[in-house]
């Protein structure tokens, strides 16, 4: 009873511990995008945990409308951005998820593609440094450089690896006598994969999707090589967000990381009955 | 409604040879049961008349017309699965509907077609439930349905009943022979349990290691085995072989079995080795009969009581009634197989003598 209550006491320490190491970075975000300028400036003793007078100046800032307090106007506002990583991120996703699905099928069902998986993984052998540059290269040649498809279509082939991978062992696990049954009733390939297959795997392919879309929506590096101007993701944005007179706005970033958090979040939730309900299908397993 | 005929039917998986030349006519509405233990071919075999599997050799009829390469939508087969395969996103009315939709049949047609199963099967207070939450034993109807509600020639069932619980199973076994009469169509049933095989099928088809050993009705199967595969593997528990040496010569020929003593009196051709068969339930205790052999344990499962025995190196089993005083363990047990009961295996071939 005793070892078991200390037991007990050690593993909610540790709980905590973890809880603490990975929520007080966001809940310091979280704070500092409601502070004004002169709390978010202070340091040492003049921190605070929370905001003693809380504002919205810094998201109207980022937004152009320019605070009292800070001199600096910002050469461009955090819609454009905002937009920019949303188009990428789900069109990425979207390409991703689909060349990923269709060739994890075909894996699964009829090893089509023989080395397919390993060939898939090898781009992620290298250190994306190297692949990049080449990238870069090729994107400039096709005019690439700069447009939100042209980051969608780098995103797409970069998250799909995890993608097929992904598909691929929910394939795997889903009794193939599923799909039998309904072809032996009459119905055409295409039938089955449509109205049978896909609604089946709506879990797999929702939480499937969501890793891919937050994988692409938290990069840095592509979107800094291959973006200048005009299609900056928010990531790139906020790395811009200082200036020589104020340093780092760090008031600025935090409102921008908490907008930056909202899309993940808002997915997570909507399908979080798929998430837990995992892949429940209709034959007992052996 | 459907004739099945099978001939020089094979399949290989490289190396592996599931199934080697299989030869079999199924007739038009009869009940068969292929038998076996698992790896016996009996569902590389069944996957091949459904369609799911090309044979690496021979020949598929339905009715006299080649199936080989016919997909299996056209074949109007009904496939009821081990893990039954039922579409869980979907009602049970849906699951039940799909075939019919698939193929093009009118809504109000769908509609009472699906109440008709349902009703049959006891499935219509559930029509409009999800079909992911159902217990096993109802999913199991419901895959029943699903096939029989396209009402298809042939009906092929791979293990229907191996996941439900027993007592289930046993209301489903007359359950399912019924539905067969009632519906007249050609049956192939794929189990590994002998008692699901004789209670249900018209025919029995023996398996083992990709071969057909034996076809026959129940009855056939169980009292003239073909060989010492199928006399082990049907009956429960299954036949007793005792190696022995035919001797005597001419007139009077005599089995001797070694230790457990001598068996005379049969009409025989065969000398040398051979194995002598009977049947557990078919010895007749007997304070002077010719054969003793050592009790080593004695179970009694309800009314009956089995013993262990054992001489030298050979073993047997023997089931008795209840009534029979049973010797006790270490005691030595007499006993007599009458002739009609004894069946001679050789002991080279194990085929039947």
């Amino acid at each position: 009873m005793n070892r078991s209550l200390s037991f007990d006491i050690f593993r909610y320490a540790a709980i905590l511990t973890f809880l603490a190491i990975s929520l007080i970075p966001t809940v310091w975000m979280i704070s500092m995008a409601f502070k004004p300028i002169a709390e978010w400036q202070a340091s040492g003793a003049d921190l605070t945990w929370w905001p003693n007078n809380p504002t919205l100046d810094n998201f109207r800032f980022i937004f152009g409308e320019s605070g009292s307090e800070l001199i600096v106007a910002l050469e461009r506002t955090a819609g454009r951005p905002i937009l920019a990583s949303l188009l990428a991120a789900s069109f990425g996703t979207l390409i991703a998820m689909g060349a990923g699905t269709a060739a994890a099928y075909g894996l699964s069902r009829f090893g089509y593609g023989g080395n397919l998986p390993l060939a898939l993984i090898q781009l992620r052998l290298f250190p994306p440094m190297a692949v990049m540059i080449p990238v870069m290269i090729m994107w400039a040649f096709l005019g690439l450089i700069d447009t939100w498809y042209g980051l969608a279509l780098i995103y797409g082939i970069v998250t799909l690896p995890f993608a097929f991978w992904l598909m691929k062992t929910f394939f795997d696990d889903m009794p193939r006598e599923i799909e039998d049954a309904a072809l032996v009733e009459g119905c055409s390939r295409w039938r089955v994969f449509l109205r049978i297959t896909l609604p089946m795997m709506r879990p797999a392919l929702a939480s499937s999707a969501l890793f891919v879309f937050i994988l692409n929506w938290s990069d840095y590096l592509i979107a800094l090589l291959l973006t200048t101007r005009d299609w900056v993701t928010i990531p790139v944005y906020m790395a811009s967000l200082s200036s020589s007179m104020t340093g780092q706005l760090y008031g600025a970033k935090a409102a921008l990381g908490l907008i930056a958090a909202v899309p993940p979040v808002i997915m997570g939730i909507a399908i979080q009955k798929q998430l837990v309900r995992g892949l429940t299908f209709g034959a007992l397993k052996e | 409604m459907t004739r099945i005929t099978l001939e020089n039917l094979g399949r290989d998986f490289g190396e592996f040879t599931a199934l080697a030349n299989m030869d079999l006519t199924i007739a038009d509405g009869e009940f068969v049961a292929l038998l076996g233990p698992s790896g016996c071919g009996k569902s590389t075999t069944m996957n091949m008349i459904a369609g799911m599997l090309e044979p690496s050799h021979g020949e598929i009829r339905f009715d006299g017309r080649n199936m080989n390469g016919v997909p299996m939508a056209k074949r109007g087969v009904g496939f009821v699965f081990q893990n039954y395969a039922i579409f869980t996103h979907m009602s049970v009315r849906d699951n039940l509907a799909y075939g019919l939709k698939a193929q093009g049949v009118g809504r109000a047609e769908i509609a009472r077609r699906v109440g008709e199963i349902a009703e049959l099967l006891q499935l219509s207070p559930l029509l409009d439930r999800r079909a992911a939450g159902l217990s096993v034993n109802i999913l199991q109807r419901l895959a029943i349905g699903r096939s029989a509600v396209v009402e298809p020639s042939i009906f092929l069932m791979d293990e229907p009943l191996s996941n439900v619980d027993a007592a289930f199973r046993a209301v489903m076994r007359s359950e399912l022979k019924g539905l067969q009469r009632q519906f007249k169509q050609t049956m192939v049933y794929v189990t590994h349990d002998q008692l699901e095989a004789m209670t249900m099928a018209d025919r029995i088809a023996v398996m083992d290691h990709g071969k057909l050993l034996q076809v026959g009705t129940p009855l056939e199967v169980y009292n003239h085995p073909a060989d010492t595969f199928v006399a082990r593997f049907i009956g429960a528990p299954g036949m007793n072989l005792l190696p022995g040496r035919v001797t005597g010569g001419d007139g009077a020929p005599v089995i001797d079995l070694g230790a457990a003593g001598h068996s005379g009196a049969l009409r025989l051709e065969q000398t040398g080795d051979i194995l002598f068969g009977f049947r557990p339930e078919e010895v007749v205790p007997d304070a002077n009969g010719p054969l003793a052999m050592q009790v080593t344990a004695a179970e009694r499962i309800g009314p009956r009581i089995i013993l262990h025995l054992a001489a030298g190196d050979h073993r047997a089993k023997v089931v008795l009634d209840g009534e029979t005083p049973a010797p006790q363990q270490g005691e030595t047990f007499r006993f007599s197989v009458p002739e009609r009961s004894v069946r001679l295996f050789d002991a080279q071939t194990e085929r039947a003598l």
